[in-house]
């Protein structure tokens, strides 16, 4: 039986971090990445905030790039002339809109080894909240089930599919998560059930949240255990300590939010547009580079 | 690159045909070296051993080795190594002609059993005890188990006692054996399951005579419902069956049609009625909610709901005309059989239905379709008279479906393309978000 793949439903903060990539046997047998949390994605389904849209192409043959953002991250679209139909409703959509995808996932690596994942849209829509509040519920259990399937698969000496399945998980899953396992030794589970609660956030954001990131966050006092004074470090010293900032703000490996960074920032004495200049001068020193829009890493 | 472990039922039946004058290292070392230094192909590195040691490359095995672990419910040509744990032979009749068969269990180094035919006994004459290695055999699905089948190809060769040593302690299946009667829910009944236990209630009876090669039969069919679903049956004697009863079927079996299983029993069934408390008839009439991958795995379900989200529209999908004499969905107006015909409009959704862990197609005939676009045909039609084109119908139709999230109802079949269910109801859900939200940030502050 040849089934329809399946369109996953993963958060763009999982899909982002992942680093595997399968190819089955056969030549027309699909590829998938393989997330830290055991989704093995070939199809997907996002619903996000399109938020920027650019054609890379020409004006007679258009393949378009978007950034769709899930609150999470974002995920990078792309819809070229293989792709017609997906390619016009994108041409039509003015970011800042929620939109629906539905798309095959892809892989680049560049010539240093890095890993990236983008999607290559087979249907793009239009849709209301209604269904992005759906499709983050629905992404929530997701997520959470790959947890679960996850945390089992870690506790056992070794992991295998029929296990999993024994467990009550789907076989899909519990062969993604067994290959998972291998590939990301120890996946950072906690760092994705930050990720749940930031989307619950968003389907509830009268209610006041005890995120377990921050509280994860050193306090300024365990960045610089000296007392600092504004007035009295040197532009070296601010680059210095700001670095210091980002490789401790950077818990989830994705790199230092620069709301955080701003905040931390400013408790030591260096205000934002100060910050900029650090940042900048960091960035063209090739000490930092930006992973996404947003967010600052040390290299 | 293969590694060692895949590497080694090559170098055991490369040492094979070497008779054992060359060490498994020997072999080990060479297999490695042809294969991922100078990446050969398998089947060439392993001729080429052979004839470097003297061998003839021709004894080597062309079907496919594996342990019994590894065997498949269909493979074509497969090659084991395995012992002889029991042996029978009885004879059939095969049309008309009687035929001596074997049959028995084999078993191997890892414990594995596998029970085993023999279709053709001047090719192989299995002895119990004994060790062997079976080349060109073939395996058949029984009972969700692979079943070994020696044919007229296959080859055998005894081996030394020590090849095979299968650890100790192991249950041997005694051969031909009935499973232990499997009591079961409506929604887990798959095809081909046997004596198999269920109670139900019987929500519609009808009988109707049919004719046998025994001459005339009553013969009863209805549905049968419990908490986890309903199911179609069909009962070969007369149990005294009454709609609306409790009963407890055992030594059923299941028939399947295209996967959507059906529970039959007959002469040798036992039909008793206990006295429990068990959901009326109108709730057992509600709903049935189960997963696609639930569905997947018992290959199709009778009367069931589904819920997931239309990620895509096919082909066929909105304004459709069919030939009046066949019902075929017709192209301008001519018929594939009936040719030029006075073609009937209809309405029609062909939809895929995804829930992220597993997809399905989803049929709905004009008044599910209706119902869930809100288009009516005569809207439809007057729409494409006005355009001219039967196309804008789809769009319009793929505009209201489309990332919908939806709850259908129907039966489910299967066939080489996966999942299918003919939509008897269809309807868009709408979920109160904040407080499923709220229940799940419970569920995860609880963790």
């Amino acid at each position: 039986m040849k089934a329809r793949e399946p369109a996953w439903r993963v958060f763009a903060s999982e899909f982002n971090a992942s680093t595997l990539k399968i190819k089955g046997e056969g030549e027309k047998a699909p590829s998938y990445v393989v997330t830290p949390l055991g989704a093995m994605v070939n199809r997907l389904f996002i619903v996000g905030i399109l938020t920027d849209i650019q054609n890379l192409g020409t004006e007679q043959e258009p393949y378009w790039r978007a950034t769709v953002s899930d609150g999470t991250d974002r995920f990078y679209i792309y819809a070229g002339k293989y792709a017609t139909e997906a390619s016009s409703a994108l041409a039509k959509i003015e970011p800042p809109s929620f939109v629906a995808v539905i798309g095959k996932s892809r892989t680049y690596s560049s010539d240093e080894g890095k890993f990236y994942v983008s999607v290559r849209a087979e249907k793009v829509l239009s849709v209301d909240e209604g269904i992005k509040d759906n499709w983050l519920l629905e992404t929530i259990r997701a997520t959470l089930r790959r947890i679960d399937a996850m945390e089992e698969a870690l506790q056992m000496e070794t992991p295998s599919v029929q296990s999993l399945v024994n467990l009550g998980f789907p076989a899909s899953l519990a062969d993604g998560v067994v290959r998972a396992v291998e590939h990301y030794q120890n996946p950072d589970v906690n760092r994705f059930r930050g990720t749940v609660l930031e989307a619950l956030e968003q389907l509830l954001p009268d209610r006041a949240f005890d995120l377990p990131l921050p509280q994860d966050l050193p306090s300024p006092e365990e960045i610089y255990d000296s007392d600092i004074d504004g007035e009295d470090i040197d532009d070296g010293e601010k680059e210095e300590i700001v670095l210091k900032l980002i490789e401790k703000l950077d818990v989830n490996k994705k790199g230092a939010p620069l709301s955080e960074l701003i905040k931390e920032s400013a408790k030591l004495g260096i205000e934002e547009d100060e910050l900029e200049e650090i940042n900048n001068s960091l960035l063209d020193k090739g000490l930092i580079y930006e992973p996404t829009i947003g967010r600052m890493k040390r290299i | 690159m293969m590694n060692k472990e895949e590497l080694a039922p090559h170098v055991k039946e490369i040492a094979r045909v070497l008779e054992g004058r060359v060490k498994e290292e020997d072999i080990e070392r060479d297999l490695d070296n042809y294969l991922n230094v100078y990446r050969m192909s398998l089947e060439a590195s392993r001729r080429h051993i052979v004839r470097k040691y003297g061998g003839d490359p021709n004894a080597l095995t062309k079907g496919e080795r594996k342990t019994l672990a590894q065997l498949g419910l269909n493979e074509g040509s497969v090659d084991i190594l395995a012992r002889v744990m029991s042996s029978t032979t009885r004879e059939i009749t095969v049309s008309g002609t009687p035929k001596t068969i074997q049959s028995g269990v084999l078993a191997d180094d890892a414990g594995t059993t596998v029970k085993f035919t023999v279709w053709d006994l001047t090719k192989a004459d299995l002895q119990p005890n004994t060790n062997y290695l079976i080349r060109y055999a073939y395996t058949r699905e029984w009972n969700g188990q692979p079943e070994l089948h020696l044919g007229n190809r296959v080859v055998v060769e005894e081996r030394p006692d020590d090849e095979v040593v299968v650890p100790e302690g192991i249950s041997i299946p005694s051969s031909g054996g009935r499973s232990a009667p499997q009591t079961v829910k409506v929604s887990g009944l798959q095809d081909n399951m046997y004596n198999v236990t269920l109670t139900g209630r019987i929500l519609s009876l009808k009988n109707r005579e049919v004719d046998t090669p025994s001459g005339k039969k009553m013969m009863f069919s209805g549905i049968l419902g419990d908490e986890t679903g309903r199911v179609e049956f069909t009962a070969w004697e007369d149990f005294n069956l009454r709609e609306g009863e409790v009963v407890t079927i055992s030594n059923g079996y299941v028939k399947g049609w295209k996967g959507i299983p059906r529970l039959s029993f007959g002469e040798k069934a036992e039909v008793t009625r206990p006295k429990i408390d068990f959901p009326s008839a109108e709730e057992l009439s509600k709903e049935a909610v189960r997963t696609i991958e639930d569905i997947e795995r018992t290959g199709g379900a009778f009367d069931v709901s589904v819920h997931g989200t239309i990620v895509d529209i096919k082909k066929g999908t909105g304004l459709i005309f069919r030939c009046p004499e066949c019902n075929r969905v017709v192209l301008k107006g001519v018929c594939q059989v009936h040719g030029k015909v006075q073609q009937i409009p209809d309405l029609r959704v062909r939809a895929i239905l995804d829930d992220g862990f597993a997809a399905m197609t989803v049929v709905m005939r004009k008044e599910v379709s209706e119902n869930l676009t809100g288009i009516t045909l005569k809207e439809a039609l007057e729409e494409a008279r006005e355009t001219m084109d039967i196309e804008t119908i789809s769009q319009r139709f793929e505009e209201r479906l489309l990332a919908k999230p939806v709850m259908v109802r129907g039966t489910v079949m299967s066939d080489d393309y996966g999942l299918s269910m003919t939509a008897s109801e269809a309807r868009f859900v709408t979920l109160d978000v904040k407080s499923e939200a709220e229940a799940l940030l419970r569920k995860i502050e609880v963790i």
